[in-house]
């Protein structure tokens, strides 16, 4: 199995029993939310939130990673950095897949529509995009593909601030972000827990993923050497 | 309720859709290594 070669036999160690310790929060974790307070509003359908803001700071974090990343790539030529540019721009992608389909969710419950085009949503929305087409750009691109998507990488950090601060500056139908240091005392444990899980969750694909585009790198350098060989040799 | 456990089994969905996606590209990682492998053994 190409993850388990024995130089990395520690560090799969760690990270099987980070995929287990996920796993097992995973599964601990609904009950914890089925178990917390009422809130008196929205009754059950409130607890979509303990899994929404997380997808949603896990949108954000994958974002700042990949213009990270991206800015590692543009300015030093970090091939290390454009993978982990790569990766976290996935991660983006999933966990912004999670956001567009629990908000929505939680909003036709809450509000009684699916969608709002108001600041919240549209920027969220526009950040899920830029994360797409980083994916696009750097498949579909040509031999400027990589630098394309780097800065569209950077556009999409430029982005996060503005999903982040639009509740407190617009008026908007989404919650604010002062939502979270309000929380009724029942309700802490279960979501910042969530919070834990998930960011767990992230860094275990994080590092798998990272893996995967490692080995592809080392393969595509074994493929050249061999070519080499085989054109000298014939 | 529903809208609660849609919300949650969606993650779930997505994440094990997206653990599928990784085991495909290992699978095809290990057939381009099998090839290197031959390829070798063949200059050999």
């Amino acid at each position: 199995m190409l993850l388990a070669m024995p130089t990395a036999r520690a560090s799969d160690a760690r990270l099987l029993l980070g995929a287990a310790v996920t796993l097992l929060g995973f599964l601990v974790v609904p009950v914890l939310v089925a178990g917390a307070p009422l809130e008196r509003t929205m009754g059950v359908v409130q607890k979509i939130f303990y899994f929404h803001v997380p997808c949603a700071w896990l949108l954000m974090l994958s974002t700042f990673v990949c213009a990270a990343g991206s800015l590692a790539y543009l300015f030093r030529g970090s091939e290390g950095g454009d993978r982990l540019a790569v990766c976290s721009a996935e991660l983006g992608v999933l966990f912004g897949l999670c956001v567009m389909v629990t908000g929505p969710l939680w909003a036709r419950a809450a509000w009684g529509v699916f969608w709002s085009w108001d600041v919240r949503l549209t920027a969220s929305l526009l950040l899920w995009l830029t994360l797409i087409a980083y994916g696009l750009a750097r498949r579909y691109g040509g031999s400027g593909g990589r630098r394309l998507a780097a800065a569209l990488a950077l556009f999409a950090a430029a982005d996060v601030p503005l999903v982040y601060i639009s509740v407190n500056v617009w008026r908007t139908l989404h919650p604010t972000t002062r939502v979270v240091s309000s929380l009724a005392p029942g309700m802490r444990l279960p979501f910042f827990l969530s919070l834990a899980l998930f960011s767990a969750l992230w860094c275990v694909l994080l590092v798998v993923r990272l893996r995967v585009e490692s080995a592809r790198a080392r393969i595509l350098e074994l493929s050249i050497a061999v070519e080499d060989v085989e054109a000298m040799s014939s | 309720m529903t809208y609660v456990a849609l919300a949650y089994g969606f993650i779930w969905v997505a994440v094990l859709g997206y653990l599928g996606l990784i085991g495909r590209q290992v699978a095809r990682l290990e057939a381009e290594i099998q090839d290197l492998r031959q390829r070798i053994t063949h200059e050999r």
